[in-house]
């Protein structure tokens, strides 16, 4: 490929002009651009900057134990790499004793649960007892994957007490719905899945699985850039849900890891007098 | 999301009364996961200028070395140091020359001149260079930057009320940008002294 570079010619060689070896700076002959060897001149840099599509932003992670279920979310809304909101409620109180997490589109999620919830309520009225959360989960899946393929981002938990004790079950937009004692879903969940596997006990306290559930959120927050807000907790019991905490991961960070207080030392330099 | 958002950046500058303030987050990331909360973007050419890059970390890191290898060659030549008006034209030249394979970053140029008159300008990634009499930014979250900026912006403020306002515009900026944040780095330069600052932020 030839170029014009007749623009650039002068009588007299600049130093280091055009060369891309600063080190040699030499005198160079003829000025010239680099041009990079490839025979795609006009797509190499498009395909050089190819880039994987993230998944859902957010973190929620749910876990059975001893006393019921615990489930604890993030409350970022991200729009690529803008931070659209951080304060969205992700955990979705379906009914008194069940509730639903929130990852991927917020429309869908909200309007499926709500959904859901009617579906529920009409179960209770026709059979005079409430529904499992094996069926409501059930309800759910089935509703989705009528829908596969069409573009719905759902990934849920639905959390409950029922006849049969706590009940966890995931549901995804696929149609897929899994049975489980701990799940964790979104971008943020590899993070949440380190610090809540490593934590897990089936026997133990209430106030020992929420910092478990808390902690597991703030991590994921520090570490995923489309997790952050308001680390949310909530207890499903035989008496039903329960909100435990919403703290700030602002804060939690410097409650977990608190900066020691600095000794006054400024770092003062004279400017070169000239 | 583009190859300027991979590893996410936030920078500005702003221009106070014979003194001048450049800023920055701390993050350095691969998309959305965090890798580091201590990264280096703001650097000192001399007592005088500084130049803070934006945009891929590789490119900041090579870019800044070989500006750092550029103006001590002229110190050697020239036995002085460069002007900040003549380092911008440096780093404008070098980048326009790998206009077909750029170095994909954006830098933020702030330096004190003649008279201890202060100087900030901006440039893209090939070297268009954009001066400013009151702020410049860059960076993931530069279009918060802008409007946090303007809105708290004086003309002629001394270095203690420039160092508040710079670092209150930065930490609000990040605070709505996924991929920047984590902290921020602040240095005051006025003719006596220069003062660096970490900013204690939201690690969200």
């Amino acid at each position: 490929m030839k170029l014009d570079t007749s623009g650039f010619e002068t009588s007299m060689p600049t130093i280091g002009f055009g060369s891309s070896n600063d080190m040699l700076d030499g005198f160079s002959t003829v000025p010239s651009f680099d041009l990079p060897r490839t025979t795609d001149f006009d797509g190499f840099q498009k395909e050089a900057v190819q880039m994987v599509k993230p998944a859902r932003g957010t973190t929620t992670l749910a876990f059975i134990f001893k006393e019921g279920v615990m489930v604890a979310a993030d409350s970022r809304a991200s729009m690529g790499g803008y931070i659209s909101s951080q304060s969205v409620k992700k955990i979705i109180e379906i009914n008194p004793y069940m509730l639903g997490t929130m990852a991927g589109g917020a429309a869908d999620c909200q309007f499926w649960h709500r959904n859901l919830g009617i579906k529920c309520r009409l179960h209770e009225l026709a059979n005079k007892r409430r529904i499992s959360v094996s069926g409501a989960s059930k309800l759910l899946a089935n509703m989705l994957y009528s829908y596969r393929g069409m573009g719905l981002s759902v990934g849920t938990m639905i959390a409950g007490w029922d006849e049969t004790g706590p009940g966890l079950y995931y549901v995804d937009n696929e149609g897929g719905r899994l049975k489980g004692d701990r799940f964790s879903v979104g971008s943020g969940s590899p993070y949440a899945y380190g610090v809540l596997d490593s934590g897990y006990k089936f026997d133990m306290s209430v106030e020992e699985a929420s910092e478990l559930a808390r902690r597991s959120i703030y991590h994921a927050t520090f570490r995923d850039g489309a997790s952050g807000g308001v680390a949310s907790v909530y207890h499903v019991g035989p008496n039903g849900w329960k909100k435990l905490s919403g703290d700030d991961v602002g804060e939690l960070h410097y409650h977990y890891y608190p900066v020691p207080p600095a000794i006054a030392e400024q770092v003062m330099e004279e400017a070169a007098a000239e | 999301m583009s190859i300027f958002e991979y590893n996410g950046s936030a920078v500005v500058a702003m221009v106070g009364k014979n003194c001048f303030a450049i800023a920055s987050d701390r993050r350095l990331g691969v998309q959305l996961q965090t890798i580091a909360t201590d990264f280096q973007r703001i650097s000192k050419i001399h007592d005088r200028v500084f130049i803070a890059l934006s945009g891929l970390a590789t490119d900041v890191q090579t870019l800044y070395q070989r500006l750092v290898f550029r103006h001590k060659l002229y110190q050697l030549r020239e036995e002085r140091d460069m002007k900040p008006e003549t380092f911008a034209s440096l780093v404008s030249a070098i980048l326009y020359e790998k206009r077909f394979g750029p170095y994909l970053c954006q830098p933020v140029i702030a330096g004190l001149g003649e008279d201890e008159k202060p100087f900030i300008c901006t440039m893209d990634s090939i070297g268009a260079k954009e001066l400013a009499k009151d702020f410049v930014v860059s960076g993931t979250a530069s279009e918060s930057l802008y409007g946090a900026c303007e809105a708290m912006y004086k003309p002629d403020m001394e270095a203690e009320e420039l160092f508040e306002t710079i670092s209150q515009a930065l930490l609000s900026s990040v605070d709505r940008d996924c991929l920047s944040g984590w902290g921020g780095h602040v240095y005051v330069v006025t003719p006596t002294e220069i003062k660096e600052r970490i900013l204690k932020g939201r690690m969200d």
